[in-house]
């Protein structure tokens, strides 16, 4: 069942004080977080985030795209050792 | 096989009695794996490849002849089909395949210190991350041209500039604690 609009989007307070925190200083940083149940804001976006899977914080370059989903659904939990062959990886 | 050749599948099962086997392919694009030129097995053995459906392939070896008896099929099992690194299309300014990122040596930025190797490379949707393996641990870096300034594959190395932790006290937000759950 979809969540009420009149509630707005869930995410844990502490994570704008982070954000905010983060894009003053400007510097290269990553924001360990563990609230994977937060919603992304469009605050959020150009920030990297180290989002914990239970065993080491995954990072999570957040982007327009992300907007409205959570933070755990890119930092999944299973490991999954797949083979790279001709996958391409681009530099942010 | 060493670096020159990059893993692309895996011959799997035979399907039926004329001589067509399942294949895993690795490639991006399954059907792909039939485009490539320079397949070869992990003996050397150099094969073309026909698909005849979903995951199932018919192997030529090098004289064109195909494999079509159920027993040749199952001499193939658990093959893995390789193909030289050169016949890789040259990626994009910015890209690099995973295979060539993976192994690499990772410099620190100012010291020019060895801390470590590239283990894997990650993702997830959120953009691409280096899994280094350290003599600290293993230490996970998102793939930008913050963290990782310099890409040299030609001469094996990174070098990465660490990114800061930011910490910031947790404000008393009304129903949260330090680490966000609801108390």
């Amino acid at each position: 069942m979809a969540r009420s609009v009149w509630k707005g989007p869930f995410v844990d307070g502490y994570l704008l004080n982070k954000a905010d925190a983060s894009r003053a200083s400007g510097r290269n940083e990553v924001i360990k977080i563990w609230s994977r149940r937060s919603t992304i804001l469009p605050q959020f976006v150009g920030l990297t985030f180290g989002v914990y899977n239970g065993h080491k914080f995954l990072p999570v370059q957040v982007s327009e795209n992300m907007v409205g989903h959570k933070f755990g659904e890119f930092s999944p939990t299973r490991t999954f050792t797949g083979h790279s062959s001709d996958k391409k990886a681009k530099r942010g | 096989m060493n670096r020159d050749h990059v893993l692309m599948g895996v011959v799997g099962r035979p399907h039926g009695v004329r001589g067509l086997v399942h294949v895993h392919s690795y490639t991006a694009v399954a059907e792909d794996l039939s485009g490539y030129d320079g397949l070869v097995d992990d003996l050397g053995r150099p094969w073309r490849l026909s698909w005849h459906g979903n995951g199932i392939a018919r192997l030529h070896d090098a004289a064109g002849n195909a494999i079509d008896s159920r027993e040749a099929a199952q001499q193939m099992v658990n093959r893995k089909l390789y193909v030289p690194r050169t016949s890789l299309p040259e990626p994009d300014e910015d890209e690099f395949y995973f295979a060539d990122l993976v192994g690499l040596d990772v410099r620190e930025q100012g010291t020019e210190r060895v801390i470590g190797r590239v283990a894997a490379v990650h993702d997830y949707g959120a953009g691409t991350s280096l899994e280094i393996d350290g003599a600290g641990g293993n230490l996970l870096l998102p793939f930008t041209r913050a963290c990782v300034p310099v890409v040299n594959v030609r001469a094996g190395y990174i070098v990465v500039c660490l990114p800061d932790e930011i910490e910031v006290p947790v404000e008393c937000f009304p129903g949260t604690d330090t680490h966000g759950d609801a108390t």
